[in-house]
């Protein structure tokens, strides 16, 4: 964070044309409805020249919608935009692009098997190719920005942040008067992050306008000259001094008086409520052993994991996502068998065993992946709280609804899961609710002594991060052991006991969760400790 | 309360686009029998007289009602598991095969309290099963999908019939002389699937009855069985189904299991219903059109009896109508494929605007 405040101080030169804002786009009134549901409404929003704009907001606050509607992929349903004093409305996103409008999307849309260079130039006039020329190009129009890139690198042979680098020069050879940039940085190592930070405001220092969707409050500190936070699809509050204004920004954003800007999910409070497991070797109730495992492809995804999860710990996994998380996890829902290696529970040894036998040891699985692999989203939300526990509600084959409604909805209850019915669509609910029906299904696996929850809080709002890890500290304190991964370090230094650090397949550092320890642990998630 | 319940405007919506599909191609069809100079009413009354026009013709669309609701039945529960049965016919064929083995095989004929019907029955179900349960398996063992496998089953279910009423060695009936046909012997009267009325001035058979037996059973298990339940989650989503302790693979296999079982059955009544002995063109096409019936009905086995009575009729009818007024019959294919693109260019818009 202190490297973050320390950019933005040695900030060349204010960026041109603050002193009189140039708007480079402006949007009025504009609401977008889907159905029954008001995404936005009445949005008065500008964007000027030279600025780098933050987007602020939870999950659902319409942020993404915003963006989509600027970039073309939505058509408004009031309201109207104008752009550098033209009436602005993008049938489509090429539109957008003719009208200087860039996009990056947090899904990047790169050829891995072609090189950065046939990458950028795809999508191009048909022509004769130019390649050396075009190659030099791109190179000075990326040095403009401080942007290094190698155009005959293969895209596959590039790291996340590089590829979001490709992406961005992808825009930049639009000449964009207003670049919008979706979560950019949820992918990227803490050192990543201030480079993009720092090219954001070279772009911004062009003459372009930025729209950055964050809901990071450090990038924010860093970077934005204007804020404006949405809430439920309204303006809940803007600031042209963001630094000044953090914690009215955040109180915006959640709308919770308690909420501060270091901890907005209030996880602190949770700390004080339980004790701290013995730690002796007979406590044991997780093992990994010696876990390796390699891809289709033959490629090492997991190598030599050992670990051990005590009685009422909670050990959390730390990493950029993507050094083999999902593999872990994966296989500890037997949806994965190891390559090598051994994992047990309570001594039982599970590697070999199929995901109904390893419900049965007592294991919960809270998946990374809640559509694809915890849920059925087409099925209602009874028939997914007891997904894999319908013999107990049927006789002769046949499902007794009526007791297993009952039954669903006393669950529901007790872990406050807020839908319309039992008998809603899974997949209609907010994904706070979808997760605490997960945990409501996990957490009530019959003699349950070990969980594995993976990205338990991803896409939840802050209130729901607080509910789904109180819930996983309360099943700790009855003494299950608790594997927890998650991309968010401070979530993991809140909840955990003890963080383990993954980096591509291995574990490369063990450490206690205290605070102290933030900066070694960001050395071993970007593997500068070799 | 019931979670299956939907409101009267929701059945509607479901039941009103297949209407009015239905009605749409229906003008369309008395436009090109105009178009073609045939004589409307003519063509009217020969299309009522073979649908409708005595106990014959009634009995007679009523058993075309029941193959093709079978077939129907059958790929509505392999489609909860998201999985598209088009193998029909080869697997009426198999029915058909084996109903004929069994029916000419002499100590079956002399079964007691009606087994000498029910066994072949029962035979034609399993043989029609294993030949679908043959795509289950490669689908799962090897990931080679369905539609292809039960398609390119079928042509080989097709042409086993056809060697097997061609050849001696296996059911072509003695050949006395140049002049006899390539089909089996006919069956004894004891296979024969009993009439309902006894006469056979309106043959309808044990068939229907069996048959909407099967359906409100097939509807039950769908809605209310643990078995449907599972089917649906493999369907939907098989990754999530797998952790939740789901056999996905034995679910893939036992669903086109039953719906090639479902097609085998309507081969064994088509044989000891109607046809009674084994001849090449067995099927002509009823599981193609069972298919369609399925795909119309939007998995619903409501759908299904529905659409079948619909297709049933009309293809009696239009038969008829060639006969008597010279207008293909070639139309009720083409109505009936107008139908299916109605329909499901109404779902397409209806899912869309469901997504959205």
């Amino acid at each position: 964070m202190a490297t973050l405040s320390a950019m933005k101080e040695a900030s060349v030169a204010p960026p041109p044309g603050r002193d009189q804002p140039v708007p480079r786009l402006t949007m009025s009134g504009v609401g977008k409805v889907f159905g029954a549901f008001t995404a936005l409404a009445n949005i008065d929003i500008a964007f000027h020249a030279g600025e780098v704009h933050c987007l602020l907001g939870e999950n659902g606050a319409g942020k993404s919608t915003l963006c989509n509607i600027i970039y073309g992929l939505h058509s408004p349903s009031s309201g109207a935009m104008v752009c550098d004093g033209v009436s602005y409305a993008p049938a489509n996103p090429k539109a957008a692009l003719a009208s200087g409008v860039a996009m990056v999307h947090q899904h990047f849309s790169l050829i891995p098997e072609l090189s950065v260079l046939d990458n950028l130039l795809m999508g191009q006039r048909f022509g004769r190719l130019d390649r050396r020329g075009e190659a030099a190009r791109i190179v000075t129009l990326a040095e403009t920005y401080g942007l290094s890139l190698d155009p005959h690198a293969l895209v596959a042979d590039l790291s996340v942040g590089q590829r979001q680098r490709v992406e961005i020069v992808k825009c930049l050879m639009h000449n964009p008067k207003i670049l919008i940039l979706d979560e950019p940085t949820a992918v990227l190592l803490p050192d990543e992050i201030t480079a993009l930070l720092e090219i954001c405001r070279r772009v911004a220092d062009s003459g372009s306008a930025v729209v950055m969707v964050t809901h990071k409050l450090a990038e924010i500190e860093a970077i934005a000259d204007r804020v404006t936070v949405l809430h439920r699809g309204i303006v809940a509050a803007r600031s042209d001094r963001p630094a000044a204004d953090m914690d009215g920004l955040v109180r915006a954003m959640i709308q919770r008086p308690d909420a501060t800007g270091d901890d907005p999910a209030g996880l602190a409070q949770l700390s004080t409520r339980r004790h701290r497991p013995s730690g002796k070797a007979a406590d044991e109730v997780a093992q990994l052993d010696g876990i390796s495992l390699r891809d289709e492809l033959g490629i090492a995804r997991l190598q030599d994991v050992t670990l051990s999860i005590a009685r009422g710990e909670i050990v959390g996994i730390a990493g950029v996502e993507g050094n083999g998380q999902t593999e872990l996890g994966n296989m500890l829902a037997g949806l994965l068998h190891a390559s090598d290696g051994r994992w047990f529970v309570e001594g039982q040894d599970l590697s070999k065993a199929s995901p109904r036998q390893i419900t049965e040891a007592g294991v919960g699985i809270v998946p990374e992946d809640r559509h694809r692999v915890g849920a059925v989203d087409r099925l209602s939300l009874a028939d997914n709280i007891f997904l894999n526990r319908m013999p107990q509600y049927s006789r002769f084959g046949i499902i007794d609804r009526r007791r297993q409604v009952a039954a669903a909805s006393t669950l529901a209850q007790q872990f406050d899961v807020r839908a319309a019915g039992m008998g809603v669509r899974f997949g209609s609910l907010s994904g706070g609710n979808q997760q605490k029906a997960v945990l409501a299904r996990e957490l009530t696996t019959p003699n349950l002594r070990f969980l594995l929850a993976a990205q338990p809080t991803r896409g939840l709002d802050v209130g729901a991060v607080k509910a789904v890890y109180s819930l996983i500290r309360d099943a700790a304190d009855t003494g299950v052991g608790v594997l927890l991964i998650s991309s968010e370090l401070d979530e993991l230094l809140a909840v955990a006991d003890r963080i383990v650090v993954l980096y591509r397949g291995q574990i490369v550092g063990e450490c206690t969760t205290d605070a102290s320890n933030r900066e070694q642990i960001g050395i071993w998630m970007s593997g500068k400790h070799t | 309360m019931n979670i299956s319940m939907s409101s009267p405007s929701a059945t509607l919506a479901r039941i009103g686009p297949p209407l009015l599909a239905v009605l749409a191609a229906l003008t369309v069809g008395l436009i090109v029998i105009v178009g073609m100079g045939a004589a409307l009413d003519k063509a009217l009354l020969a299309f009522w007289r073979g649908a409708f026009g005595n106990g014959y013709a009634i009995s007679a669309s009523l058993n075309r009602a029941v193959s093709l609701a079978l077939v129907g039945i059958g790929f509505v529960i392999a489609n909860r598991a998201a999985l598209t049965n088009v193998g029909g016919e080869g697997q009426i064929a198999m029915g058909g095969i084996a109903a004929t083995a069994l029916c000419l095989f002499p100590p079956i004929a002399g079964l007691p309290l009606g087994l000498a019907f029910v066994v072949p029955l029962l035979g034609a179900a399993l043989a029609g099963g294993a030949w679908g349960g043959i795509a289950g398996v490669l689908r799962t063992r090897s990931g080679t999908n369905e539609v292809i496998a039960t398609l390119l089953l079928s042509f080989i279910a097709t042409w086993l019939l056809y060697w097997c009423v061609q050849s001696e060695a296996l059911l072509r009936q003695p050949m006395t002389s140049s002049a006899t046909l390539p089909e089996s012997l006919p069956i004894p009267e004891a296979t024969h699937v009993p009439l309902l009325t006894g006469s056979y001035s309106s043959p309808v058979t044990l068939g229907l009855p069996i048959t909407i037996a099967l359906a409100a059973v097939a509807a039950l298990v769908l809605a209310r069985s643990l078995f449907g339940f599972r089917l649906s989650a493999v369907g939907l989503n098989p990754v999530g189904a797998a952790r939740a302790g789901i056999n996905v693979g034995g679910h893939i296999v036992s669903a086109l299991f039953i719906a090639g079982a479902f097609g085998g059955l309507a081969g064994g009544l088509m044989l000891q219903g109607e046809q009674f002995s084994l001849k090449a063109g067995f099927s002509s096409g009823y599981g193609f059109d069972g298919l369609v019936v399925g795909l119309l009905a939007r998995n619903s086995i409501t759908g299904v009896l529905a659409g079948a009575l619909l297709f049933g009729f009309m293809r009696s009818g239009g038969i008829a109508m060639e006969m008597g007024a010279g207008v293909p019959s070639a139309l009720v294919s083409i109505l009936q494929g107008l139908i299916v693109v109605l329909i499901a260019g109404v779902a397409y818009f209806q899912d869309r605007r469901s997504v959205r």
